[in-house]
């Protein structure tokens, strides 16, 4: 090759080079006005979903990009095919989908977490709609009738279901009923039979860690005056750590292990799902509690189990799981005697308002003192409010060291709840049975007895002014203590 | 005509730097040997080249990588994603990486079958196989680097085999560990050898390469068409040297290429405690990988440290054979074999 020639192919790939370097800013700068990311290899099925929902809905597909899965090449037919058999099933663009992905669906690749979430309490959520609450859902607050959705109470629909979870109903159409779906609740029963709804914490449809272990998540559904877990958490000591280092958290950590990835402060999935050194992330959100604290009067997790006769992991196991998270940052010391004030707080509430209170409504129901209709006697509501609302706050607040909660939305509620309220309501009912002399008389002069001898116990006999002069002594002289140590002289 | 400002500023420079740039010309432009215009002879300038854009795209990832095993996944990841430009320089090293190794290996077979390799030039032979194998390391420790799930993984099992072999194996592993097992120690060690000990000793041998062949001149030899012509040479400058620039530029804009083409792209992050249902090494590792997998460990680990001797010492079995078997030509044929095997080892990796 001549000099001459050699220069023309130099300028001549030159030139190509150029040009592929213009292709690089290019690239480049169209990344940056986009913020696209490298190429996702989507199977040639589910580029169709891809190319019309971009324009049909966006940010659907955007969030979708932006997930796990995309990168892995996990796209939309992979988890919205459906079988034509499947009851759910409909034609969508010549492709038979079901809108519904269920746990079973996602279980073909987190088979895991499905079976661990399947035997939890979480998939278990929508069994309230067999409950007191949801006679005050379907009932009381609401109607099935004339102003109900094809017979469901719209208070159901738009309340206690969003979180607890329908039933998802097929109309004839072949879609699910209005009433039942959009429903992403925690419990939802799927119209493949399986349990519980994935996307109630990990939200559709980026999927991310991030959203699930965030505490507002779970704030969801966990919070309210019925059981302020949210609200108890950011009181804590826990939660004011975590608003301080959230940017330490490194949320989107895999694996995510506290005391290893992260240590800065713990979250509700630290405790009660995520993983440690020692133990593997868990979808059984009941595998670290001992305490069953939403009934009128606190058990052990797993005894409603022993009775039924079956095995499960015990109570202290299950606290020794725990135990093993709070390890991470607290001594052992510093948790068992934790847990020693959080037990005599549960037993105060057992045994001087939860066991009691429970006691006298049975006996009232049972000989006829209040009506077999629920919720229409305000004793009712005062009881309600007294073991679900005050009570659990009391129990929970204990539970999760927010003293505030414990206090003054808690134990200072329950008690005025009930020395103010509960108390002469039952003596009021049981003045009225007696005074009609009907049936329910009988009844009526046993629960007043009961109740004259719960008031006599050591703890309530205050309330009679039967405090003893030792205690009073005692009292008064402690008082004049603190007087002393904080006078303002 | 050289402007007055410019023959100032000449003169300025000569005052304080006394060089006589014609002396400098006349010294430098070597005549190059006619048989350098067939383009396969410059396999060995091609490498040479990609080394130089490996340094400086090495530079640019090195101003955002963190040896770290906590934040070097991450750091790549930020390379790749949010710095400017992160991607392509990225995509160029990992490219040009690939290339060098394919070039240095077919500069090494040009080499072998044109025999000059023989007297007086087994000692830059020996020289060579060495660059090899430091460009071998060079990609090993550079793949190793990212900790993704294949990259930590491949780097296990690497120190594995070498902790099996005989003798020195477990102080071998030891050292590249950096302990008895893989640790933070070990990505730091790494890192290292691939920024500094490699690229200095690879520097360094490439020098006693040029010098070694400076000294001795490329081996004379000629083709039929050749002998008619009246020069046996032709110019460095600017001959040879627009032949180089060529193909300089032809390497920049394949590798842009390719980094349009096929970008860099990462696989998961490592999980040290989730080893991955199929670990491979990179290709260049395939025929080696495939091999211990067809033997047991002796003689996987030895037989590959004697192909290793073989090669290394090969100017002087050449000699022993062609001493013996003068006409046979054996070289070319146990080259076709060795080559040959070799290839056909990596295929096999490749598609099981």
């Amino acid at each position: 090759m001549s000099l001459n020639a050699k220069k023309i192919v130099i300028v001549v790939i030159g030139l190509f080079f150029l040009c592929s370097l213009l292709i690089i800013g290019a690239i480049e700068s169209n990344k940056r006005v986009l913020g696209k990311k490298a190429t996702i290899k989507v199977s040639a099925v589910s580029k169709n979903c891809v190319e019309c929902h971009s324009v049909k809905s966006p940010s659907l597909v955007e969030q979708w990009r932006d997930s796990m899965h995309a990168i892995r090449g996990v796209a939309c037919m992979d988890c919205h095919e459906a079988l034509k058999t499947d009851v759910d099933a409909w034609e969508h663009e010549g492709y038979t989908i079901a809108v519904i992905v269920s746990p079973k669906d996602c279980s073909k690749c987190h088979a895991q977490e499905n079976k661990e979430f399947q035997e939890s309490h979480h998939a278990d959520a929508a069994k309230i709609i067999g409950s007191l609450d949801n006679v005050l859902a379907e009932v009381v607050e609401g109607n099935t009738g004339r102003l109900g959705l094809d017979g469901n109470s719209p208070a159901a629909i738009n309340g206690c279901w969003q979180c607890h979870g329908s039933v998802v109903k097929i109309g004839k159409d072949g879609r699910p009923t209005p009433a039942t779906w959009p429903n992403t609740g925690i419990g939802r029963i799927n119209p493949d039979g399986s349990k519980g709804s994935c996307t109630a914490c990990h939200s559709r449809h980026t999927f991310s860690p991030v959203v699930a272990r965030q505490p507002d998540s779970c704030g969801k559904c966990h919070m309210g005056p019925d059981h302020p877990q949210k609200e108890i958490y950011e009181a804590s000591k826990h939660g004011i750590a975590f608003k301080a280092f959230k940017e330490y958290m490194k949320l989107d950590a895999q694996p995510w292990r506290v005391g290893i990835e992260y240590t800065a402060a713990p979250t509700c999935a630290t405790c009660h799902m995520s993983a440690t050194q020692e133990q593997s992330v868990t979808h059984d959100v009941g595998r670290r509690i001992s305490w069953n604290l939403r009934p009128p009067i606190s058990e052990k997790i797993d005894a409603k189990a022993i009775k039924a006769g079956k095995a499960v992991e015990s109570w202290e196991q299950r606290r020794k799981n725990m135990k093993n998270v709070c390890s991470k940052c607290h001594s052992d010391k510093y948790v068992d005697g934790f847990y020693i004030q959080f037990d005599s707080a549960i037993n105060l509430y057992n045994e001087k308002y939860g066991i009691p209170s429970t006691k006298i409504i049975k006996m009232m129901k049972a000989g006829g003192v209040l009506t077999p209709t629920a919720f229409d006697e305000e004793l009712e509501w005062t009881y309600f409010y007294l073991w679900h609302h005050e009570g659990r706050r009391a129990r929970h607040g204990a539970s999760m060291m927010a003293p505030d909660y414990t206090q003054w939305h808690g134990f200072f509620e329950v008690a005025e709840r009930f020395y103010i309220h509960f108390v002469p309501q039952v003596k009021e009912a049981c003045e009225k049975a007696i005074h009609k002399k009907g049936e329910s008389a009988a009844t009526a002069k046993e629960v007043l007895k009961e109740l004259d001898t719960i008031l006599n116990k050591e703890e309530h006999k205050w309330f009679l002014g039967k405090m003893s002069s030792d205690e009073k002594a005692s009292r008064k002289a402690a008082a004049e203590e603190f007087k002393k140590r904080y006078a303002q002289n | 005509m050289p402007i007055p400002k410019l023959n100032f500023l000449l003169k300025w420079t000569k005052e304080r730097i006394p060089v006589d740039v014609q002396d400098l010309k006349s010294i430098s432009n070597e005549p190059v040997p006619n048989h350098l215009k067939h383009w396969w002879f410059a396999l060995g300038g091609t490498p040479a080249i990609l080394f130089c854009i490996q340094i400086v795209t090495g530079i640019f990832l090195l101003f955002y990588y963190v040896p770290t095993p906590t934040e070097a996944y991450d750091s790549v990841t930020k390379i790749t994603h949010e710095v400017r430009f992160g991607w392509y320089i990225r995509s160029i090293h990992k490219w040009a990486s690939e290339l060098m190794i394919v070039t240095v290996m077919l500069h090494m077979s040009r080499v072998y079958f044109t025999g000059a390799y023989r007297k007086p030039r087994e000692l830059n032979w020996m020289v060579g196989v060495i660059i090899l194998f430091v460009t071998l390391g060079l990609a090993f420790t550079g793949y190793s680097l990212t900790y993704d799930q294949l990259s930590y993984w491949a780097a296990v099992v690497g120190t594995e085999i070498a902790e099996s072999t005989p003798l020195v194996g477990p102080l071998a592993a030891d050292f590249i560990r950096g302990g008895q097992e893989i640790s933070g120690n070990t990505l730091t060690r790494l890192y290292v050898f691939h920024i500094v000990i490699f690229p200095a000793a690879l520097a360094g041998l490439v020098v006693l390469h040029i010098i070694f062949v400076r000294l001795q001149g490329v081996t004379q030899f000629e083709f039929e068409r050749e002998r008619r012509s009246r020069h046996r040479t032709y110019p460095l400058f600017p001959d040879h040297i627009l032949t180089e620039a060529i193909l300089g530029i032809l390497i920049l804009y394949l590798l842009t290429m390719m980094a349009i083409i096929f970008p860099a792209g990462l696989g998961d992050r490592a999980d040290p405690l989730m080893t991955p249902e199929h670990i491979k090494p990179e290709w260049y590792f395939f025929a080696s990988f495939r091999w211990l997998k067809l033997t047991n460990v002796y003689i996987g680990v030895i037989g590959q440290i004697f192909f290793v001797g073989v090669i290394i010492a090969w100017p002087f079995i050449d000699r022993i054979f062609e001493n013996k078997f003068p006409k046979a030509e054996l070289s070319v044929w146990i080259g076709i074999l060795g080559f040959s095997f070799y290839l056909i080892l990596t295929i096999w990796e490749a598609l099981v």
